[in-house]
């Protein structure tokens, strides 16, 4: 499961807290779940569905994630949830965030002391280098692409066990690790925080599957249990020093998942909060149990905030008369997003969104290109400019929606506020297990598509290259369901990655948003929101903008424990 | 009866072999390509065709329908190389989305699949054989009309409408049981009791009320046959005249019933398991087709198919010795 699942509704979701302010239920008093935690005790974790994979080169999606920040560790890492700022990139195994040589092509990475897997063997450049050459085998690599993407040669290389070392990484010596770019990459501290960066021992008999069986730990947990589809235990990992590691507060003595739950019954568990569920969290709440979590008992225990995706409809810029400017602009005007916003679950549940990046990307920006009275459309000027552009007695347009019920009231409000500007929407439903595939197929997909995307990272290089970039059109796949490919956009990406400045250059992907908007190839629609009750017992329970993945596992814990 | 057990064994291997081809054939042609559930964001066409490669979805239809037909009987190799895998007979291939071994997933979920279907089973045989008996010997009368009604009740109420409920008034209103969770008997007697109870009622109630039904006409229709007459002509005792000659014949029926009935459970109870989270078959099947999980989706159809037909050829065998009648066709 990939990060397009968490748009699919699939795994936990995400949930952030708001830039600037910390998201709703965090700064609740110390009543609430973001109080002082206490070392040791059970915490529970409530979960609808199994991780992906345990083996990091294959999981990548913000639940599985999340979960890998208590049993593995990589160079670098974000920070923790409770601290100022949890989307920056600190030093975890390394110790510091790198050193790039003048033009960001080669990076060098010092190990810090103290660092151990869970048998005590010291963690060495070698099993860094081991970690990620594995990671590259295609018979496992579906997990996240950045080492495939940036190593140089690791694009024609087939992983560790059929060709050896990969030359553009040395280890001059046990501390030291270097990486040769095939490209200038200036955030390449935070690409070395992906999972695929994981250490596993280099001397030992690690197979292509024997991760995903029986993890190796380098975190401050191992896992002791494991019961496909059923539940995982994860108890302290011994040789894990605390002193080596700023970020993971590992306060509880033992983390259980219950996984396979229906969502209502958890629901159910974590409002009538009893027993063991005192000390539980879980994912997101149904929006129908929204107003049963009204009472200030609950709202005391209760976290929300942005998820850290777009949810947008794609236009097909290669389609009559979606190839006119002026129209794709017609419909940006028409649309009433708030009727999306209510389809969609209200203002408890999602934020209009009238910008591509979500306020949680670093470097974004807010405008509104296509204002309307109170978000509700403007069809009058949405005519006005389909009358320039010839359709003054509007079109026919098809939608390509998924058959669920949250997406069809979308496209059903999309329906009817483009009917006001003359334009008939056809909805063309789609089966849930095909619809990425049929609308990543250029050759298959319509006019238009609501799609949702959450970056890697919180940033704009991670964001707006897969749905906007020329380049990224593929026949099978393709990630830019708009099939956007403009001249001067391709060339400012390219030089947005090639500056230096990381500040500099996620400011420039915030410009740049409203540059790529300015040609309307896409309509922004909602941000929806992560809104999660967790146990009268959890303390520091922060959600984590860096993670779909809800609450940051690295420093949850408890606020008493019975001995 | 030797020729008799062959022939149905071997009608059961040709109907399974049938389902096996049919059910593949059904995903070949409509199931949306696995590849791209698999490689999700950073799908490009070669990852696409690699995955196809692996998978051994890029051989023609026929071929693969034999890699998976033999792999159930000698096993499969995927890929090739130092990265080979082979999976022992009988191979039900690798989950899609976990690339756990499906044989293993499967055997790992039996179990609780089968508490649920034993438990509930005992339930509502004796539910069912009771109160169709006591609604037979007492008919007309108020103990006979309440059972119907609960019956009909029971038949009518869908299965998860009287699981949630049960759920909210049991474990959230009166806090009389906690949330079940699948724990085994080893672990924990007293908290799988608890965790179990609901579910076998839930089960139990649905089928128990066709199970009286069906004894209930059954047993009334026996008990206006001659041989009743006879045998109580004869002075026999009132015990022996039901016992004996009035309910043998009338469970008859019920017996092919419960083969299947049983047989399907143990296939997995698709809605209990799910809403009681007790990992299952059933939720396993159900998880496998929200996930589009096909290796899952086959592996979880043939093993309800291959219960049924087993079940089947169990009866009839149990037939025979139950009616004499069977008996001699058989021969």
């Amino acid at each position: 499961m990939k990060k397009r699942n968490v748009v699919l509704g699939l795994g936990l979701a995400a949930a952030l807290a708001l830039t600037g302010c910390s998201s709703g239920g965090d700064s609740a008093s110390d009543g609430g779940s973001s109080g002082e935690a206490v070392k040791g005790g059970t915490l529970h974790v409530l979960a609808t569905t199994d991780f992906s994979h345990l083996d990091p080169a294959q999981g990548w999606d913000g639940g599985v994630n999340n979960f890998y920040r208590l049993i593995y560790r990589q160079l670098t890492m974000f920070a923790g949830g409770d601290s100022e700022n949890p989307t920056e990139i600190v030093p975890d195994l390394a110790t510091d965030l790198g050193t790039p040589n003048e033009d960001n092509t080669v990076w060098t990475f010092t190990l810090k002391d103290d660092i151990f897997f869970q048998d005590g063997t010291p963690i060495t450049s070698e099993d860094v280098r081991f970690g990620v050459e594995r990671s590259l085998d295609p018979d496992i690599a579906v997990g996240s692409p950045y080492a495939k993407i940036l190593l140089d040669g690791a694009d024609e290389y087939e992983g560790v066990y059929k060709d050896g070392h990969l030359d553009s990484i040395e280890t001059p010596d046990d501390k030291t690790i270097v990486f040769h770019l095939n490209q200038s990459y200036a955030d390449f501290g935070s690409a070395v925080a992906q999972p695929v960066y994981t250490p596993f021992p280099a001397e030992g008999d690690v197979t292509t599957t024997s991760i995903d069986k029986q993890p190796i730990s380098s975190g401050p947990y191992v896992v002791s249990e494991y019961k496909p589809g059923s539940s995982i235990v994860l108890e302290r990992n011994e040789y894990w020093e605390p002193d080596s590691d700023e970020v993971r507060k590992a306060y509880p003595d033992k983390f259980v998942w219950t996984l396979g739950l229906d969502n209502s019954t958890i629901d159910e568990r974590m409002i009538a909060n009893q027993g063991d569920d005192k000390n539980a969290i879980s994912g997101i709440i149904l929006a129908s149990s929204l107003s049963r979590i009204q009472e200030p008992s609950i709202q005391e225990r209760t976290l929300e905030g942005l998820k850290g995706c777009t949810t947008y409809l794609a236009l097909n810029t290669t389609k009559e008369p979606l190839n006119d400017l002026k129209v794709r602009q017609a419909i940006s005007y028409a649309i009433d997003k708030k009727s999306v916003q209510t389809a969609t679950g209200g203002p408890a549940l999602t934020d209009i969104a009238n910008t591509m990046l979500p306020p949680t990307v670093k470097g974004h920006q807010d405008f509104d290109l296509y204002p309307s009275e109170g978000g509700e459309g403007d069809p009058e000027k949405a005519k006005e400019l389909l009358e320039e552009a010839g359709y003054a007695d509007g079109f026919e347009l098809s939608l390509d929606m998924r058959a669920v019920p949250v997406t069809q009231a979308q496209a059903e409000s999309i329906q009817e506020s483009l009917a006001k500007a003359n334009i008939d929407v056809k909805l063309n439903v789609v089966d849930t297990a095909k619809y990425w595939q049929i609308i990543g197929t250029p050759s298959q997909q319509t006019d238009a598509a609501i799609a949702g995307w959450c970056p890697d990272w919180p940033t704009g290089a991670t964001f707006l290259p897969p749905l906007f970039e020329g380049s990224q059109i593929f026949d099978q796949g393709n990630s830019n369901i708009a099939q956007f490919d403009n001249e001067e956009v391709n060339k400012r990406m390219d030089e947005i990655r090639a500056m230096t400045d990381v500040e500099e250059a996620n400011k420039a992907w915030g410009e740049l948003d409203k540059q790529i908007l300015e040609s309307a190839p896409a309509v922004p629609l909602t941000w929806e929101k992560a809104v999660t009750v967790t146990g009268s017992n959890i303390a520091n329970a922060h959600l984590h903008e860096g993670y779909s993945g809800g609450i940051d596992y690295a420093v949850v814990g408890l606020k008493s424990v019975d001995e | 009866m030797l020729l008799y057990i062959l022939k149905r064994v071997l009608a059961g291997v040709v109907v399974l072999f049938l389902i096996t081809v049919f059910t593949y054939t059904v995903f070949f042609v409509l199931s949306p390509d696995p590849a791209y559930m698999i490689c999700g964001k950073t799908c490009t066409p070669d990852r696409i065709a690699d995955i196809h490669e692996k998978l051994g979805l890029d051989k023609p239809f026929w071929e693969q329908i034999w890699v998976f037909l033999s792999g159930l009987f000698v096993g499969r190799d995927y890929g090739e190389g130092v990265n080979a895998l082979h999976c022992a007979a009988p191979c039900l291939g690798y989950s899609f989305q976990t690339s756990q071994s499906v044989f293993e997933m499967i055997v790992q979920r039996l179990p609780v699949s089968a508490t649920l279907a034993v438990g509930a089973a005992v339930l509502w045989l004796f539910a069912g054989i009771g109160g169709g008996l006591i609604g037979a010997v007492k008919k007309g009368t108020w103990w006979d009309r309440g059972i119907m009604v609960v019956a009909l009740s029971g038949i009518s109420l869908p299965n998860y409408f009287v699981a949630l409920a049960l759920q909210y008034l049991l474990v959230v209103k009166l806090k009389w049981l906690p949330f079940p969770t699948a724990v085994p008997f080893a672990d924990d007697p007293l908290l799988w009791f608890q965790s179990y109870i609901m579910p076998w009622f839930v089960l139990a109630f649905m089928y128990a009320a066709m199970y009286t039904r069906l004894v209930r006409s059954n047993v009334i229709d026996t008990l206006g046959q001659g041989f009743i007459r006879t045998a109580r002509a004869k002075g026999l005792d009132t015990n022996v005249v039901m016992g004996k000659h009035a309910l043998r014949p009338a469970l008859t029926p019920a017996l092919t019933l419960f083969g299947m009935d049983f047989a399907a459970l143990l296939g997995g109870a698709l809605i209990t398991e799910t809403v009681f989270g007790l990992n299952g078959v059933g939720k396993l099947t159900a998880d496998s087709i929200t996930q589009n999980d096909q290796p899952v989706i086959m592996a979880v159809t043939l093993l309800a198919a291959a219960l049924v037909v087993v079940a089947n050829i169990v009866v009839d065998l149990l037939y025979s010795v139950l009616d004499p009648r069977v008996r001699v066709k058989a021969q």
